[in-house]
């Protein structure tokens, strides 16, 4: 359901985070150590070894849950919903937070291909942990009026209720309906043109950001006959 | 049994060679360190971070576990791994404070530590000295969401565990609470300090340790000399002029300017002066590692790490 951005708007500017969502569906493999499992991609592993050799999994978690010493929940994280790239990301890490009561170092000494390493590697934790989150999310009835709002803000750029998802509520059980909402495993356009790289880098964009009723809703809405 | 000068062939003295570390681990395993030339040392269980969870019965035989892997006899243990609540629920973190369900945490806390009796922290202190190691410091995070009755308590679960006294990273404000409780306990409190140097109300800096140190004779200094340079204050000349009232130090290597965390050596503090220092004045102060920088290996690896270093800056 992408659509927060025009279709080409994104590729140049955020590659990498193609490169998480292409990564999100693939299950944790090799053997974990105590930064957790390596990454499914040597882009991804690259941003691992800043985040562990840096330490921030002590506080905010190998995987984003559990954050520790009043650190900020990264998997919530307003701002990290919003970072791209690591323009939001790169000028905390650099000048950390003093102000704190168990203050964030600063880490000035990281190099812009650090950051973005570091970017990409915890958009992808985020996005793995969310999609665990929302598919666990209890299947309640959402507000079909609402989620009618949030497709067409979020989603009617690519998608259409009367076209490529016709019937698409019927074809699928409610849990695979909503695991495909957040995460489509099959999308129809031919691997590696632009429509798919976008369209995969939005809906891990999203991924980020539904709160569990834009889901119920937007669920409710293409079930609405 | 024939006796006389062995004769090894090459081979056999290979194998010998081969085992010597696997006797000294174990022998090291039979008797845990509790001082290098003098220098007192221990570590802060903060230092494991791949525990159990609090309130899993393996966490307290892991912490024993690693503590005789390693071969450190003694150490601070934080309330996180003595309760069976993890430290966020106990009220330290401000931030932590406004989320949702916190109140029902602590008042769950208090009633856990209002109830507990005295033999759930007896039973945790026989543990530890069974497998020959000691708790000196019981690291709790005094703040103003406790109560008189349960800072009472405290005190008195410290007891039971066989410490000294605590370490706290408190604040100048619960210190002044604090004052008819080390009087009427005769326990001393050690602050702990961070470097957040905006919040007066932190210790962070020589100022802010001496405005305790003035309150009673029973506070006294934790400083964590790591977090003291990333605040870009002067660990030496601190233990030089505050020896007499600094129980142990933190061992940890950051960058000055709230810079990172780093392996032992690779920061900006000067860990060898202050160990040598210790050691050659002869000051009473224990030296604790606090294992605190990124690494894919396990907490245990790195405290030995943490561990050799001292060995060789104290050889």
């Amino acid at each position: 359901m992408p659509g927060l951005l025009p279709p080409r708007a994104g590729v140049a500017l955020v590659a990498v985070f193609a490169v998480a969502a292409l990564a999100d569906a693939q299950a944790p493999q090799g053997k974990a150590d105590a930064g957790g499992f390596p990454a499914p991609t040597p882009e991804l592993e690259r941003g691992r070894a800043v985040y562990v050799l840096s330490s921030c999994h002590f506080c905010h978690g190998v995987d984003l849950t559990g954050a520790q010493m009043g650190a900020t929940d990264l998997m919530h994280s307003p701002l990290i919903a919003a970072d791209q790239n690591g323009n939001f990301i790169g000028p905390v890490v650099r000048a950390g937070k003093p102000n704190l009561q168990t203050a964030m170092p600063s880490y000035p000494d990281l190099t812009a291909q650090e950051i973005a390493d570091l970017a990409a590697y915890v958009h992808y934790l985020r996005r793995q942990g969310r999609y665990r989150e929302l598919t666990m999310d209890a299947e309640e009835q959402g507000d079909l009026r609402t989620g009618e709002t949030y497709f067409k803000a979020n989603c009617a750029a690519c998608h259409s209720k009367s076209g490529d998802l016709a019937g698409v509520a019927a074809k699928y059980p409610g849990a695979t309906l909503r695991a495909r909402t957040l995460r489509p495993s099959d999308d129809p356009a031919p691997a590696g043109t632009d429509r798919t790289a976008v369209g995969r880098q939005q809906h891990g964009k999203l991924l980020e950001r539904y709160a569990a009723a834009d889901v119920r809703n937007v669920i409710s809405f293409l079930r609405e006959r | 049994m024939k006796q006389g000068p062995m004769i090894l062939t090459r081979r056999e003295f290979g194998k010998v060679l081969a085992a010597a570390p696997l006797a000294a681990g174990a022998a090291q395993q039979q008797r845990p360190l509790y001082a290098i030339n003098g220098v007192g040392l221990g570590l802060e269980t903060f230092s494991f971070h791949d525990l159990p969870p609090a309130a899993d019965p393996r966490l307290i035989p892991t912490i024993i576990s690693n503590m005789r892997e390693i071969g450190i006899g003694e150490c601070e243990i934080m309330s996180g791994h003595i309760e069976p609540w993890p430290t966020i629920a106990t009220g330290w973190w401000v931030q932590s404070r406004r989320a949702p369900g916190f109140q029902k945490l602590r008042e769950d806390a208090r009633k856990w530590r209002l109830s507990a009796p005295m033999s759930y922290y007896t039973n945790i202190r026989k543990q530890f000295e069974d497998a020959g190691l000691r708790i000196y410091l019981y690291n709790v995070n005094f703040n103003e969401t406790f109560t008189d009755e349960e800072r009472d308590k405290t005190f008195e679960a410290a007891k039971a565990l066989g410490a000294a006294g605590f370490s706290s990273s408190t604040v100048i404000s619960e210190a002044r609470r604090l004052v008819p409780f080390v009087e009427r306990h005769k326990m001393f409190v050690a602050m702990h300090n961070h470097n957040n140097l905006v919040d007066p109300d932190q210790f962070a800096t020589p100022e802010s340790f001496e405005t305790a140190l003035a309150m009673s004779p029973y506070f006294k200094a934790t400083l964590d000399i790591g977090h003291f340079v990333a605040g870009n204050n002067d660990p030496v000349a601190f233990i030089r002029k505050h020896h007499d009232r600094t129980i142990n130090i933190h061992v940890r290597d950051r960058k000055r300017n709230n810079g990172p965390n780093r392996p032992f050596g690779q920061g900006d503090t000067p860990i060898a002066e202050v160990l040598r220092l210790i050691r050659d004045e002869k000051y009473p102060i224990r030296c604790y590692l606090e294992y605190e920088y990124g690494s894919f290996r396990s907490s245990v690896d790195e405290v030995k790490r943490c561990l050799d270093y001292c060995r060789r800056v104290l050889a």
